[in-house]
């Protein structure tokens, strides 16, 4: 039978076995690091008919201490009524030290990374082709005074045949109108064939945008 | 004659193997021998098992049938088995060298042999519970799937999936940290409460999976809210001077599966008689698993795992260790991680990935590379009133990285790195006496440290728990009665970075609670008993739902947990009737589990804003809810050759806070099919033929707004398979060869995750071998076999 012995050394094997779990590597915790976090992104245009004409609008993310978004602000584009820009995209990573500059890391992967600029609200619904920057789907709203913005993507991939990459373009804009401006940037890996369906968002932001 | 032996002995048979199962060694050994032949042609069966019922020095009769086995004096309980015929279950007092002569009856799977295997198993941990046993071929049958699709089979579970690779059992309804995983007898502590957290088991290591379907937390503790899956190998040879071997292979057309396990075990024998070991090791990789239309990119895995068991049996103790490593690197599907709704509306939209891939066997990022390890050390002592105290000692390591998709960064860093050390304890008491009385008490300990690096998901923490338990049995002329009561408590302390504060914050909560079970059983007859069973049980809320926050990159949802969650509470009913008959086998079993202040996800409607998009915030939440179903399992067999089976589960599932459906509610499942037995053709020995359809359900009761699309058609797959045993240098070599969805079909399952992405597998041939060999017996080289 069970003898009083016994039970004694249950309790001490027990005590044992509790006083030998230390806890000390638990309480060093760790720093929360992602691998990959966009904190900002901006769009920076030169009017190429008068190049002191510098308008830019960025997105910014402020991130708690888990690296989950608490709040975002953003500026309005404002460009001036039938003119041309050249655009480039700047995109920053924040948490790593120093900054990184995430737009040309997407440079050096533009292989499988395509960017989409969609104003709205749109009219008509816009021609969607493996060469147009302009996302399907967009509800076409031909109540609302339309904002009055075109935008192509002057830049090449080095796949063959190339595709467009769309961190430089050109926005023309026409009459004064208001609307948004919505960015988005697709990861295409293995599978960019210059449309928007393939791969998923790593960016997706709208800008508030007014032609003046 | 024998069979009407058996039906008498049928109550007996529980008795003995209770009273007598143990103190084999206490008595003189005596020389059991004879013939072993088949009944209808007199021919004789070579390689036929003939063992001692809770002994486990089983031999095999030679060419010519013939057999010799030590036995104690006094009673002893003959089991005599051959595939492809009914086995024998027999009690036999022994004074002397005794001489018996068997005659098999050919057709395998019989009903009585079912039955009275069911009824000789081991004294089961809680007797009034349901508790169905995975073993001999039906086990045989799922080698080289995942422990999660092997147990589809059982009525009442099926699995919650993601993607093809990625599969966690599910029971009555309810998975993850409510259903506990028992791994040769240590509770499976790795990262459970994650939907994509695979249990970490190699399944060819089990000879036998139970599973209790129900709140078992009396005996198994917090974890088993909703049953237990029980994963043993068996038992250690204890036949000194042998060694033996198996081997194990399959193949799979699907995926280019291939498996292949190896196996070696032997018992020492003269001066180090009682010592008895083995050793296992398994290595599988897959690659791209097809759709009838399609390839699933990136969904390749490989896993290598490795075990080795030691024991020392002496008359009246017995010491054990066991260590096992399982390490496995798991593919996850190209263009599941979807950066925001909208993006997973577009995947819904398409249905099939908008990508071809080719078939490959690389591993891509995003994958998952896990590593689990276990060391186990257990001694038993088996006092002379037949009591047993029994403790036990293990240590587990599970290291889980995950690895994102990166879409800029040079990284080579996996995105999450959680590490989690369990020590657990476990003494455990056995006593039965003369009179109807037997029960077991307990004590059960564990502490938990978990660390994480890279991305927050879950902080850091320390757990300890603590328990004890006793649940008492009296059995008196046709009833069985059971009782149980257990207390348990977790100490839980938290620890999380706060970079703003520069300090961590320190957050520490306990829990505690009881479970309880009552249940009895009534025998009508010896082959017809109807068990009732109330089971209390409670769950304190797991890491995840108390500080999980983050995003959930295949779902588009942003997690956030609860710090304030209380415990859930289930009441568990069950009233199960069995009756079996030589023709009919009736299982059937209705359960009612009501669960008070159930943890889970609800949407809060509003949304997180990813820089990737918009994500959907959910947030872990209680409410009062009950599951309600039936499970009913038919075997008929109108010839002796013949056996139908037919399978059904259906659960019903409401939450009663909200007034709506659960989610993820598995639909009504039915499986029906037969087996045909052939006996031999040629070199072909014990052929049997087998189909089945499975059929689930459309799942219509579902609660709105929870889910981003609506639940998948029915569907229906057509299973064949066809097994036979050939004569390979003197040892009786297992085939199988099996089709599952033969016909090819394109379905989706509303328990897999990726239905928004992807249909589920096509056609796949499993090709499956099985050879057992002996390379000593007697410290000798065997001659004839």
């Amino acid at each position: 039978m069970l003898k009083l012995k016994h039970g004694v050394y249950v309790l001490l094997g027990t005590a044992l076995f509790y006083a030998s779990c230390s806890s000390k590597s638990e309480e060093a915790v760790q720093p929360n690091i992602a691998n990959e976090t966009i904190t900002q992104a901006s769009l920076k245009f030169t009017n190429q008919s008068n190049p002191a004409d510098t308008p830019s609008c960025t997105y910014t993310f402020h991130l708690d201490n888990n690296d989950n978004v608490t709040s975002v602000d953003s500026t309005t584009l404002k460009l001036k009524a039938n003119s041309k820009y050249n655009g480039v995209v700047y995109m920053l990573d924040q948490t790593q030290t120093p900054v990184f500059v995430v737009s040309n890391e997407i440079k050096q992967r533009e292989n499988y990374h395509l960017f989409f600029y969609q104003p709205t609200p749109i009219n008509t619904a816009p021609v969607i082709s493996n060469t147009s920057p302009y996302i399907p789907g967009t509800p076409v709203t031909p109540s609302l005074p339309p904002l009055n913005l075109s935008i192509v993507r002057t830049d090449h991939d080095t796949n063959n045949p190339p595709m467009q990459v769309g961190l430089t373009t050109v926005f023309t804009t026409g009459g004064a109108s208001s609307g948004n401006l919505r960015f988005v940037l697709r990861h295409q890996p293995n599978a960019k064939n210059g449309t928007y369906a393939p791969g998923s968002s790593d960016l997706d932001v709208n800008f508030i945008t007014v032609i003046q | 004659m024998i069979k009407k032996f058996i039906h008498l002995l049928l109550p007996f048979t529980i008795l003995v193997t209770f009273s007598y199962g143990q103190s084999n060694q206490a008595g003189l050994l005596f020389q059991l021998s004879g013939k072993i032949k088949d009944a209808s042609t007199g021919g004789m069966l070579p390689a036929a098992s003939i063992a001692v019922q809770g002994a486990s020095n089983g031999i095999l009769s030679d060419k010519n049938g013939k057999y010799t086995l030590k036995v104690t004096s006094g009673p002893v309980h003959i089991i005599c088995q051959y595939v492809g015929y009914q086995s024998i279950d027999t009690l036999l007092n022994i004074s002397g060298n005794t001489q018996l002569n068997l005659s098999l009856k050919p057709a395998s799977q019989s009903l009585n042999q079912v039955n009275i295997r069911a009824a000789a198993t081991a004294p089961k941990e809680i007797a009034t519970q349901n508790l169905t046993v995975l073993q001999g071929s039906d086990l045989d049958r799922t080698r080289g799937l995942s422990l999660g699709d092997a147990l589809k089979s059982i009525t009442g579970v099926t699995t919650f999936q993601t993607g093809p690779s990625i599969a966690k059992p599910v029971i009555h309804g309810l998975t993850g940290s409510r259903v506990l995983i028992l791994n040769n007898g240590v509770q499976l502590e790795a990262q459970q409460w994650g939907q994509e957290h695979a249990p970490e088991i190699d399944p060819f290591i089990a000879n036998q999976i139970e599973v209790i379907k129900g709140a078992a937390g009396i005996r198994y503790g917090t974890d088993a809210i909703a049953g237990v899956v029980s994963v043993s190998p068996k038992a250690l040879p204890t036949d000194t001077g042998t060694m033996d071997g198996e081997v194990n292979a399959v193949g799979m057309t699907n995926s280019r599966l291939g498996a292949f396990s190896a196996m070696l075990e032997g018992a020492f024998g003269k001066k180090l008689a009682g010592l008895s070991y083995r050793v296992q090791g398994t290595y599988k990789r897959a690659g791209n698993t097809s759709t009838p239309d399609y390839i699933l990119g990136n969904t390749g895995l490989s896993e290598s795992d490795f075990s080795a068991a030691l024991q020392y049996h002496h008359k009246n103790y017995g010491i054990d260790a066991y260590y096992s490593n399982f390490d496995t690197k798991l593919g996850i599907e190209y263009d599941t991680e979807v950066g925001s709704i909208s993006d997973l509306e577009m995947r819904i939209a398409e249905g099939r990935p908008v990508t071809p891939y080719n078939f490959s066997y690389f591993i891509d990022r995003p994958y998952q590379q896990v590593n689990h390890s276990t060391a186990k050390a257990r001694g038993f002592y088996n006092f002379s009133d037949s009591s047993k105290l029994e403790l036990q000692y293990a240590y587990q390591v599970n290291t889980r990285r995950e690895y994102e998709e990166l879409s800029f960064s040079p990284s080579l860093a996996p995105a999450l790195y959680l590490q989690i050390h369990t020590s657990t304890l476990d003494l455990n008491w056995d006593h039965k006496d003369g009179g109807g009385f037997s029960g077991s008490a307990g004590l059960s300990g564990m502490n938990q440290g978990n660390i994480r690096m890279y991305e927050y998901l879950i902080p850091n923490f320390v757990d300890y728990d603590g328990a004890a338990y006793a649940i008492e049995k009296y059995m008196h002329n046709n009833w069985l009665f059971e009782a149980g009561a257990r207390y348990d408590y977790r100490w839980l302390r938290a620890f999380a970075f706060d970079a703003n504060a520069a300090r961590i914050d320190v957050t520490t909560t306990d829990y505690s609670g009881t479970s309880g079970t009552l249940g009895s059983t009534y025998n009508f007859t010896d082959n017809f008993k109807i068990t009732g069973n109330y089971s209390a049980a409670f769950r304190p809320p797991s890491i995840n739902e108390l500080y999980i926050d983050g995003v959930h990159a295949s779902l588009a949802e942003f997690e956030i947990g609860d710090a304030n969650l209380k415990t859930e509470r289930a009441n568990d009913f069950s009233l199960s009737l069995n009756y079996t008959s030589s023709w009919l086998a009736v299982n059937a079993e209705a359960y009612y589990n009501r669960i008070n202040d159930f943890i889970f996800e609800e949407p809060t409607g509003t949304y997180y804003h990813a820089p990737s998009g918009a994500l959907l915030e959910f947030q872990y939440t209680q409410a009062n809810v009950y599951f309600r179903g039936a499970d009913l399992g038919i075997t008929v067999k109108p010839l002796d050759s013949l056996e139908i089976n037919s399978k059904s589960s259906l659960i019903y599932a409401w939450n009663e806070t909200i007034n709506n459906y659960l989610i993820y509610t598995p639909p009504t499942r039915l499986q029906n099919g037969f087996t045909y037995h052939f006996g031999g053709v040629g070199a072909f020995k014990n052929i049997s033929l087998g189909a089945e359809n499975v059929y689930v359900a459309k799942q219509t009761h579902v609660p709105p707004g929870y889910d981003f699309a609506p639940p998948p058609n029915a569907y229906s797959l057509f299973n064949a398979h066809v097994g036979f045993k050939v004569i390979i240098n003197r040892t009786l070599a297992d085939f199988d060869i099996a089709a599952n969805n033969l016909t090819n079909v394109a379905y989706k399952d509303y328990l897999d995750r990726f239905r928004y992405f992807a249909d589920e597998p096509g056609r796949n041939i499993i090709f499956r071998l099985r050879v057992p060999f002996k390379i000593f017996t007697n410290n000798k080289v065997p001659t004839n076999n």
